[in-house]
């Protein structure tokens, strides 16, 4: 029985790592929803894909760039210079589709110029990518060193549409469960790049390419296959995503700027290797980029609903889980070479057990320690935890609204439990008051007017902005705001750190904190 | 060899792992020398040295420290992407221990008060450097135990040590009074002091590799490991201690840069420092990913060359956040100097008659 298990093990090892990924996503998956219940919500797992559509495309450039036996680091520098460019361009009128257009062009002669670097004139992979990637975010920061928000109502229109999912979601009231379109077209991406890794000569060529030190790429150039070429293509291909992964991530949200994807090439590569795909090349599946992507996303969605964990413990977790699956390819790897040449290696092979079972018990301790703090609420892990959170004053903020103001606006919760009141008054009188002390600012009269037309223009009054609460994290902040404006009134409550509330709150919110008084720290 | 016999050989100087850096050096220095007035003055004021030459050496300290480690390492045929986040490590274990007021509610954060330190100053100093060793030896022992890629082996600390970092300090930033500390990064003696520990990290690491035969061992590791276990050398062994000493040097990189700004920054400290510290080696004329022949006073002038660049990209006006762009274009240039065609281009020049001979 075990015998036979062990030839069906060895025979398909290639499938081990992406089985190994899908098999851990799903258990993470399950452990969360057991622990956590706000992750059994059927929106909370599409949200994985809504929230990483971006990820997801460049992780599927990057695959095959790695299957190839190339690496390229470009990712972030050409996410960074689309979304700027395409920001840039919005603001002086361009049109929506002529600018993205222009943006997969741009990312894809980048790609290209890249490719042909390497191919051509020798550079190694890595510096040219490395430098690619410097060219790409010295460029969004030479259009501007602020961020520039997206008002074109297509972006808009792609940000808000709900794909409702038939069966899951009510089709009148637009509630349910929903992906967004960037989620569509890259699932259209990842089923091209499926069909073109392993149904075309392209793709056949890619897989030769890589692995064995570049000798595979010698034996492919002996072959006569087409190797700069397809060298050539790969970088470009990635190129293409990576201005896709670019144009889906301004879209998300509804900005440019030139910090955006930054150190996102390392979360790419990370969650290539999660994938099942070796670093060396030659090996790997398309199909693993999807989980490689769901589980580091998993990952961030369950430290932040958890809440109380610092999200450094993100790149912590991600680097283990990294180091998990490096250390099963490798044996992997040396299992293959254990058949090959028999017992010389059985040394090497041996070090390669004592290093998955010494890097699996580290991974398993992690994770307990993990656990330790999700059941405990992690009331020992930071001070965080340690404030009372205070009560809601909606009373008191209605009383401001009948007293004049036309906004009320309270931000209650966060680490140190802050509850803070402000009252706007159209004089461009602002009154706070946090529990303790008491502040006044005076803005201009049109500055107030300009922040009610702006929140109007949000569509505040339209069903486009809802209340959406859920039990708010142990450091997240809940707002209440009040709006009259022209003889309307709403008032709209939302918790940061989920994702159920309408985008448009937050950009409310960082209009806010522009114009309010600051309160001093408390002692 | 008739060549060689002549008294100018152009040859040879061509050959030399020297020549291409002191030439890129040499073209942004001219450049310079064209294009910003006053660029080369010294200036002398309460006994030290300030100018623009000055601060290039200044500010490449850590990057040299960086880049002495990482030629050891590439020579290997390995590279070391962890080394930033090392940094980083180190710079959170040094701040909390001079002031670990964010461990524990008893303790208040020191303001302005150079002379407290929690700890002694020579644990302040040796603790950081031998945790950067641990990180070190982390690294060699996933590439050597678990013949894993370096590239990947290293991969996993650079993405997680930040994390731990910021672990260290409880997220937050650490600021530094203690005076002896804060000389590291901040003190003259006529010169910048940190290069002056950086020139004695310079001479150690030289006279460890070319006064014994360790640089050999890590040469002939890094062109063929397989027959240098053959003869005799232990390829485990010598990785190992390439990137250990790397780990060390990183984290001198990190006191000098924690000093150098006074506060713990787990967030920023040594970002991206280990792709300067790479393309100063390879600048150099270390291969990257061949390893073998190595020379560090051309990796430090690789990394001369990477801050020359940023400081007169400064010096010119191009604005903090583009210097990238143009970091960026200038570096892809100068590695284009080492490609094939360039390379035939030059002996074509220079080395006519000695192709031939080859050649026959």
């Amino acid at each position: 029985m075990m015998q036979s298990f062990g030839t069906f093990v060895s025979r398909n090892r290639r499938l081990l790592p992406v089985s190994a990924t899908i098999i851990l996503f799903f258990i993470a998956y399950a452990v969360g929803a057991v622990y956590l219940p706000g992750m059994r919500d059927t929106q909370v797992f599409l949200n994985l894909f809504n929230q990483s559509p971006y990820l997801l495309v460049a992780v599927i450039g990057e695959t095959l760039v790695v299957i190839s036996g190339g690496i390229d680091l470009s990712v972030g520098g050409i996410v960074a210079l689309t979304s700027t460019a395409s920001a840039a361009l919005l603001r002086i009128g361009w049109s929506p589709w002529a600018v993205m257009l222009l943006m997969l062009a741009l990312g894809t002669a980048m790609g290209a110029i890249m490719g042909y670097f390497i191919t051509y004139l020798k550079v190694q992979p890595f510096i040219a990518t490395l430098t690619g990637m410097w060219v790409g975010r010295g460029l969004a920061y030479t259009i501007s060193n602020e961020s520039i928000a997206i008002y074109d109502p297509i972006y808009v229109l792609l940000q808000r549409t709900k794909i409702l999912i038939p069966g899951l979601s009510d089709v009148v009231t637009q509630k349910g469960a929903y992906i967004t379109p960037s989620v569509a077209v890259a699932m259209i991406v990842f089923v091209v790049a499926i069909y073109m890794a392993h149904y075309t000569r392209f793709g056949r060529t890619i897989y030769s390419l890589g692995g064995n030190s570049g000798a595979n790429e010698q034996s492919a150039r002996l072959m006569g296959l087409p190797v700069n070429r397809t060298k050539v293509l790969v970088y470009t291909f990635n190129g293409f995503c990576s201005a896709l992964a670019g144009i889906f991530l301004s879209i998300y949200t509804r900005s440019g700027q030139g910090l955006l994807g930054n150190t996102m090439e390392l979360t790419v590569i990370a969650a290539v290797v999660i994938g099942g795909t070796t670093l060396a090349g030659g090996e790997g599946y398309v199909f693993g980029a999807l989980f490689g992507v769901l589980i580091t996303i998993l990952i961030q969605t369950m430290i932040q609903i958890q809440g109380t964990l610092i999200t450094w413990w993100t790149l912590i977790t991600v680097g283990l889980i990294t180091l998990f699956f490096i250390g099963l390819q490798s044996i992997i790897a040396n299992l293959k070479i254990g058949q090959a040449t028999g017992a010389t290696i059985s040394r090497a092979k041996r070090n390669q057990q004592v290093l998955l079972y010494g890097g699996g018990a580290v991974v398993v301790v992690v994770l307990a320690v993990f656990a330790f703090y999700i059941l405990k609420g992690g009331s020992s892990s930071t001070k965080s935890s340690a404030c009372q959170l205070k009560p809601f004053r909606q009373d008191q903020a209605v009383s401001l609204m009948k007293g004049g103001a036309v906004i009320a606006y309270e931000r209650n919760g966060g680490a140190n439990c802050i509850d803070e009141l402000y009252g706007i008054y159209p004089d461009g009188r602002i009154v706070g008051d946090n529990g303790t002390q008491k502040i006044e600012k005076q803005v201009t009269p049109q500055q107030v007017e300009t922040l009610l037309s702006f929140i109007s223009n949000l569509g505040w009054f339209t069903d486009n902005m809802y209340t959406a609460s859920h039990v708010p994290c142990g450091v997240c902040y809940t707002y209440f705001t009040s709006v009259a404006y022209k003889g309307q009134a709403k008032t709209i409550s939302c918790v940061d750190g989920g994702t159920d509330c309408p985008s448009e709150y937050w950009l409310m919110t960082g209009q806010f904190s522009t114009i309010l008084p600051k309160f001093a720290p408390a002692p | 060899m008739r060549q060689s016999r002549s008294s100018f050989d152009w040859r040879k100087i061509t050959e030399s792992k020297l020549f291409f850096p002191i030439t890129a050096l040499a073209l942004i220095l001219l450049f310079d020398l064209i294009i910003i007035p006053n660029f080369f003055r010294i200036t002398f004021q309460q006994g030290h040295l300030y100018g623009n030459l000055i601060d290039i050496l200044r500010n490449s300290t850590p990057v040299i420290a960086l880049a002495i480690g990482m030629t050891l390492v590439i020579a290997t045929g390995g590279v070391d992407l962890s080394v930033g986040a090392i940094m980083a490590i180190v710079s959170s274990v040094a701040a909390l221990l001079m002031n670990p007021f964010v461990l524990g509610t008893q303790l208040q954060a020191i303001k302005n008060d150079p002379t407290y330190s929690y700890s002694p100053f020579w644990v302040v100093l040796l603790l950081p450097l031998i945790v950067a060793t641990i990180c070190g030896l982390w690294n060699g022992l996933l590439v050597t135990y678990g013949k894993i890629q370096p590239m990947v082996a290293t991969l996993i600390l650079m993405i997680s040590g930040r994390g731990i970092a910021q672990l260290i300090t409880n997220s937050q930033k650490i600021q530094i009074f203690y005076g002896p500390f804060v000389y590291i990064g901040n003190g003259w003696l006529l010169l910048p002091f940190s290069l002056y520990i950086v020139a004695f990290l310079c001479a150690l690491a030289w006279l460890v590799t070319r006064r014994t035969s360790i640089g050999l061992f890590v040469e002939s590791v890094g062109i063929n490991a397989r027959s240098s276990l053959f003869s005799g050398i232990d390829e485990k062994k010598v990785k190992l201690f390439a990137y250990m000493f790397c780990g060390f040097c990183a984290g001198i990189a990190g006191l000098i840069g924690t000093s150098n700004i006074s506060t713990s920054d787990a967030t920023s400290m040594g970002l991206n420092l280990e792709l300067d510290a790479i393309l100063a080696v390879v600048i150099g004329g270390t291969l990257l990913g061949g390893g073998g022949r190595f020379s560090l006073l051309a990796s430090v002038i690789g990394a001369l060359v990477m801050q020359a660049v940023t400081t007169s990209m400064y010096a010119i006006g191009v604005s903090a956040n583009s210097i990238l762009a143009v970091k960026g274009v200038v570096v892809i240039l100068l590695i284009l100097l080492y490609s094939q065609q360039v390379q035939d281009f030059i002996r074509k020049i220079t080395g006519q008659t000695r192709m031939k001979e080859t050649q026959s």
